[in-house]
């Protein structure tokens, strides 16, 4: 169960102050997948990387579990797992050998590691690269081996920074799938992407976000109703206010 | 403090370093051999030049040779061969085609018979090292010379030779054979420092500001673990890295000078004396590892970590220049001074002199001391928001 309420940031750059977040606010509900979906540059890495403690936002509260972030951001990360739009895993180590350097700095104990290890492997598909160094994997590996190191750690709430990003149709598929089985088992799954469909196909909610700011919330149903347009990617379009920049 | 992430991270490190055969095997081997190879190589090529200065027969352009046919048949009976004289001696000096001239004065003769001091004149370039080991042995001779004609004299005249020297100069050299040793190896300490310094740069800035460029400082940061105890942790891998690189580098001294020629065997190189180099550089280790974490935390890549190297490597050499130019007794205070205290502790152990009690104590806990201080600053840096972040 994830809470965010009224989030600020901005940053200093040579150009002047940008205010990356506006107010952006939502409930991620447990036994749910809720897509934060909006164009590059709304706002989602910046809103995610204050929801898993990276940053610390000017204003505004997030709780995760019930849990304040900005008094105990420990506990949150025990209780997250993370991929972040980095991937950024470790070549010279093998996948099995990044997937446990992160169940160690969350304090597994070996047994505990080796048996998540398998067991993430086999749900995701990777015991032909398990052993394997990761110089040289495929976008999918890479994003397989950064999932199964993020989820080592077996936590209810599971977040993930446009998951999709440079995979191919199976692969996707495939990770569909895995999310589905992280919601079935009651485990609250937020992710973020810029393309309509993949939350349409994957999310019970919606939670659209242009310019920092939320500009609308529900189901697919819901939104279609709200806009009074029957293709998902009108209505994204028209939530996001995106007419007036294609033009 | 979590030591269970600090030994985790560390040994993820070092598992990662030696993966990466060639950095690795760079970053451990180059000292080892180079340390060495520049002692025994420099140290050689010193010795010979000293020896083949003062052995072989020298050679003296003498203006007005005509003037004193018995000073030159006193210096060529003293290994020196007199040369025609060039055209202008100041200058053939200063271009450096002779490393000495006498100039003997016209008026020599006359001075000679009427027993007054009869003029000559030396010239060379002060400035030049060559000349030094030429104009010593010239002057030495001038002297002899000079002193035996005079002792005749006075017996001539039936007076004391004693009379003519108000004051007798005797000289005794206080060095030891350990310390004239120690002089053939004045930059011992600054590669060494060098070396402890700077050694492990490659793995500090790599693991800091290169996992930040390779965007896995993000995922890592969203851990649990405390970043202080990441931060400890890559510390930890680069000072084990370092200590291990500088054993090899001492082992490696040890050998070399058991087997090397000369005087340079004479250096006391037993495992108690090597046991106390290591640790006079392992302060060095500690302050050049949190501070190179210091600067990879505050830079934006790792282009900009590596712009300060340069200046890096001149800082353990100010103390050698300043030592060189403006000698200092030796004082408690400069145990304290980074780099100063390095020198200074390094060259007592390699004169074979004693290092009190006191003074382990002063550079020990500066030397800690500057270490806990740069790791609690960049403890600092590590928690600022803009580390995680790379793009």
């Amino acid at each position: 169960m994830i809470l965010l309420e009224n989030l600020h940031k901005s940053f200093r750059g040579k150009a002047g102050t940008v205010h990356a977040v506006k107010g952006v606010g939502f409930e991620a509900r447990d036994g749910e997948i809720t897509g934060l979906l909006g164009p590059n540059g709304a706002g989602k890495t910046t809103t995610l990387r204050m929801l898993y403690t990276l940053m610390a936002p000017e204003q505004g509260r997030i709780e995760v579990d019930g849990i304040d972030v900005a008094k105990d951001p420990t506990a949150v990360r025990r209780r997250l797992g993370v991929l972040p739009d980095a991937r950024g895993i470790y070549k010279r180590l093998t996948a099995r050998e990044n997937i446990a350097y992160f169940g160690r700095l969350h304090g597994l104990d070996e047994a505990t590691i080796r048996a998540r290890t398998e067991a993430m492997a086999k749900t995701l598909a990777m015991d032909d690269f398990l052993d394997r160094r990761t110089e040289g994997f495929s976008q999918g590996q890479r994003t397989k081996t950064a999932i199964a190191r993020a989820l080592v750690h077996d936590p209810r709430n599971v977040i993930l920074d446009e998951p999709t990003n440079g995979l191919d149709v199976m692969t996707t598929r495939g990770l569909r799938g895995f999310l589905r089985e992280l919601r079935d088992e009651g485990r609250c799954v937020v992710f973020s992407s810029h393309i309509m469909q993949e939350v349409a196909a994957l999310c019970d909610r919606i939670v659209v976000i242009a310019h920092g700011e939320v500009r609308a919330i529900g189901t697919p149903d819901e939104l279609r109703a709200m806009t009074g347009l029957p293709d998902l990617e009108d209505v994204f379009v028209r939530l996001a206010g995106l007419e007036g920049d294609a033009a | 403090m979590n030591l269970a992430a600090i030994w985790t991270v560390a040994k993820k490190e070092l598992i990662d370093l030696f993966r990466d055969r060639k950095t690795m095997a760079l970053g451990l081997f180059m000292g080892p051999v180079l340390i060495p190879a520049m002692f025994l190589g420099v140290g050689a090529l010193a010795e010979k030049r000293v020896r083949t200065q003062l052995e072989s027969t020298l050679e003296l352009p003498v203006v007005g040779a005509e003037h004193a046919p018995n000073l030159v048949a006193f210096l060529e009976s003293r290994n020196i061969d007199i040369l025609p004289p060039p055209a202008d001696p100041d200058r053939a000096v200063r271009d450096q085609e002779h490393d000495l001239v006498l100039r003997i004065d016209p008026e020599f003769g006359e001075q000679w018979r009427g027993s007054r001091a009869a003029k000559v004149e030396l010239v060379y370039d002060s400035s030049r090292q060559d000349s030094q080991i030429p104009v010593s042995r010239v002057r030495g001779v001038l002297t002899e010379y000079s002193r035996t004609v005079g002792v005749l004299r006075g017996i001539h005249r039936g007076i004391s030779p004693e009379v003519a020297f108000a004051v007798q100069i005797g000289q005794r050299d206080v060095a030891t054979p350990e310390a004239r040793r120690g002089m053939l190896l004045a930059f011992l300490p600054y590669l060494l420092v060098l070396f402890s310094f700077l050694g492990g740069a490659a793995l500090v800035i790599d693991v800091t500001a290169g996992e930040r460029e390779r965007q896995s400082l993000e995922p890592l940061l969203a851990t649990p673990a405390p970043r202080a105890a990441i931060m400890s942790g890559k510390i930890l891998a680069a000072c084990l890295f370092g200590m291990l690189s500088l054993l090899l580098i001492v082992v490696s001294l040890k050998l070399s000078f058991q087997l090397a020629p000369g005087p340079m065997r004479m250096v006391d190189v037993s495992v108690p004396v090597m046991a106390q180099l290591l640790l006079v550089l392992l302060p060095m280790v500690l302050v050049g590892t949190t501070l190179l974490t210091l600067i990879a935390a505050s830079v934006k890549s790792v282009k900009e970590a590596q712009s300060y190297m340069s200046v890096l490597m001149f800082l353990p050499m100010v103390p050698t220049i300043v030592l060189m130019v403006n000698p200092v007794k030796t004082q408690l205070w400069q145990f304290a001074v980074p780099f100063l205290a390095q020198n200074q502790m390094i060259l007592k152990l390699v004169r074979s002199e004693a290092i009190t009690a006191q003074e382990w104590l002063v550079y020990l806990g500066a030397g800690f001391g500057a270490g806990l201080a740069l790791w609690l600053l960049a403890a600092r840096l590590y928690h600022r928001e803009k580390l995680a972040i790379s793009a």
